[in-house]
């Protein structure tokens, strides 16, 4: 009997996952001024802001991040804590507030009595300790962090000082050896501890490497920066007007959450990391034994009934694959998969095929 | 679709097809490949030139130089000529299907079995246009009253005149299953004879291309063996010169839609003026034009039918 369709036994498939990364560098220019923040989007919300990897109005652009910032009620730069410092308006500390409780609330949870738990420094919340309570926080964009930020990966750099050409100083955060020590206590998934792991120059007093100033949400793809480490940035340019006027002080506090955003990303420098895609996949073994696909139903595989790689009987068949086509029990192809050039079958070969489909 | 990269290692480009994505979306577990199929949709085994003058290493030279064209995801546009396999190495020959334009056997009208000057298969979608054409070359009656005698006929065996047709094909080659696909928007496939009992499709997919199968033993109406060893090609309507094996055959009835409206004919058609059988020619006769794919699910050989709905 003819047949042109061979039964999958279940050896003839093997299902397994692969964990694939990526190296995403950004550098502070696309940040800011490569494109005159043409690749900053503002909302009238003003509650955070976008940035894209080219002038947003395009359509080659690609959403990298967004940085927004907000503190806790019980922080002192909140007037209804007893503070000022914080205070622009009651507009805007009820967006600062509102930004963190509702991040605070996806990547901490609550407490046994139901309120929102505000981020731990050392991510040991039952314990007390120091808790993050003014911060700013990355929110990188699935299409670059994909299923989650690869553990040990991520280096974030601000600049502390100098103008755009002459850097004066750079403080340089990373989840260093989070490969090997990372937390499981938040709803969220996975996160680490962001502290700093270098140094350089003279404009940043306030730091030493190791100091815990953020955490990392893996999965996520969102860092949470405290607000401290900004403490005794310098202006990036001094000679820009814009980005002088927006001084050390104006971190999270004396500004709109926009202008707050403004100054975070004048003084970016940096970022790298992988990120990691899951692939499922499930491998398929197409194996053609020495007597099987040797003849074709390809029109022009006969002219006049007679099959034209034949001259005479005793003449091997000779057929050639370009195609696999996976399908259903009830012959609707599922998938299919091509290669790149013909491959030559007949009864003195053998072949197999592996195709990976991933999920 | 681009061409793969051929200038190195092979490569396999693997793709769900949309009807792959479709089902795996379902979630109801339709999505399990439980088989494989392996095609040369690109081969012309016409450049296997036995003629090279190199030596027989060069005979398919052009054909493993053919650059391969990456995967479409639309199901119907992939693996249109498939791989066989045969147990035995010695066969010269093999089976086609042929569409019968041999009239006059079996009770069927000779006109609807001779391909029409234009080379197509008409079919009439209402009844005052299969009322004008009656006894037109190739014009089927696709109301659901449709005369018994208008269908399609399309016969399975050796083409050639080397081995007699007063041989049986050999059983290894004898198709006793075919599937036949017609756009679901335009009609249906139907039995002989009476055009209102249409078949019930396997599925339809997303492209709204209907599937049927039908099989020698469980579906007489359509699938007959070819028995006659005593007539040659073209006399009492045969037309494969060697070996027979089976034949199907099928009529086809309108779609409602083709029948009560004009939105199809609009959108997928245009018009041409035909002529009636008394040589009146009929102007703005809307048309769509399609194709009936027939497919031996054993032996893989597959036929395009070109169809013209038509509507007065």
């Amino acid at each position: 009997m003819a047949t042109t369709y061979k039964s999958l036994l279940n050896e003839d498939s093997v299902s397994n996952k692969t964990l694939l990364h990526e190296s995403i560098p950004l550098t502070g220019t696309i940040v800011s001024g490569t494109y005159a923040d043409n690749n900053i989007k503002n909302y009238s919300h003003g509650i955070f802001q976008s940035v894209y990897d080219y002038p947003y109005l395009s359509s080659s652009a690609n959403h990298v991040f967004d940085i927004t910032c907000g503190y806790s009620s019980n922080s002192s730069l909140s007037k209804s804590a007893g503070g000022a410092s914080g205070y622009f308006s009651e507009t805007d500390q009820k967006k600062k507030i509102n930004v963190y409780n509702e991040l605070a609330q996806v990547l901490v949870g609550y407490d046994a009595t139901g309120s929102i738990q505000e981020f731990d420094e050392d991510g040991d919340i039952t314990a007390g300790g120091t808790k993050i309570q003014e911060a700013y926080f990355l929110n990188f964009a699935r299409l670059l962090t994909k299923d989650e930020i690869k553990k040990g990966t991520f280096t974030l750099q601000f600049q502390t000082g100098g103008a755009n050409n002459a850097v004066a100083g750079i403080l340089s955060i990373a989840d260093t050896n989070a490969q090997n020590s990372y937390k499981v206590n938040s709803p969220a998934g996975e996160y680490g501890i962001l502290k700093v792991s270098a140094k350089a120059g003279t404009a940043d007093t306030t730091h030493t490497v190791g100091d815990a100033i953020g955490l990392l949400y893996y999965q996520a793809g969102i860092a949470v920066i405290t607000a401290s480490a900004f403490t005794n940035f310098g202006p990036r340019d001094t000679t820009v007007a814009a980005w002088n006027s927006l001084i050390a002080s104006q971190f999270l506090s004396g500004n709109a959450l926009s202008g707050n955003c403004d100054a975070l990303r004048n003084r970016f420098y940096n970022v790298t990391y992988n990120n990691t895609t899951e692939l499922n996949s499930t491998i398929y073994f197409c194996r053609a034994n020495h007597n099987e696909f040797n003849y074709s139903t390809n029109p022009t595989y006969l002219s006049s009934s007679q099959i034209v790689v034949k001259e005479n009987p005793q003449d091997n068949p000779i057929s050639y694959i370009t195609t696999v086509g996976l399908y259903s029990s009830d012959n609707e192809l599922l998938a299919v998969a091509k290669l790149s050039e013909p491959i030559k079958k007949d009864p003195t070969t053998e072949l197999n095929f592996r195709v990976r489909l991933d999920y | 679709m681009g061409f793969l990269d051929n200038s190195g290692d092979i490569i396999l480009d693997a793709v769900l097809t949309d009807t792959g994505r479709f089902r795996l979306a379902k979630g109801d577990g339709s999505f399990k490949i439980a088989k494989f199929a392996l095609g040369d949709d690109e081969i012309n085994y016409g450049s296997y030139n036995t003629g090279s003058t190199s030596g027989s290493a060069y005979y398919d030279l052009d054909i493993l130089q053919t650059p391969i064209l990456e995967a479409f995801t639309n199901n119907t546009s992939m693996m249109k000529t498939k791989l066989i396999s045969i147990p035995r190495t010695d066969l010269l020959y093999l089976p086609i299907l042929k569409i019968n334009t041999q009239g006059n056997q079996n009770g069927q009208t000779a006109e609807v079995q001779q391909v029409s000057t234009s080379a197509s298969f008409f079919v009439a979608v209402d009844t005052t246009t299969a009322f004008s054409f009656q006894n037109v070359n190739g014009v089927i009656d696709g109301t659901a009253t449709g005369h018994s005698n208008s269908y399609i006929r399309v016969d399975q065996g050796l083409d050639t005149t080397d081995i007699s047709y007063a041989f049986a094909i050999d059983q290894q080659l004898k198709e006793t299953q075919y599937r036949l696909e017609l756009d679901s928007r335009l009609g249906q496939i139907a039995t002989v004879g009476n055009a209102a009992s249409s078949l019930n499709p396997a599925f339809i997919d997303d492209d709204q291309v209907a599937m049927y199968f039908v099989s020698l033993g469980t579906d007489d109406t359509y699938v007959k063996n070819n028995t006659n060893t005593s007539d040659a090609a073209n006399v009492a309507g045969q037309i494969i010169k060697g070996p027979r094996g089976t034949y199907m055959q099928f009529t086809m009835q309108a779609s409602t839609e083709l029948q009560t409206s004009n939105f199809l004919f609009t959108k997928l058609g245009s018009t041409f003026n035909m002529l009636k059988n008394d040589g009146t020619l009929v102007s703005s006769v809307k048309y769509i034009d399609t194709f009936v794919r027939v497919s031996g699910v054993t032996t893989g050989y597959s036929l395009d039918i070109p169809v013209r709905f038509i509507k007065q």
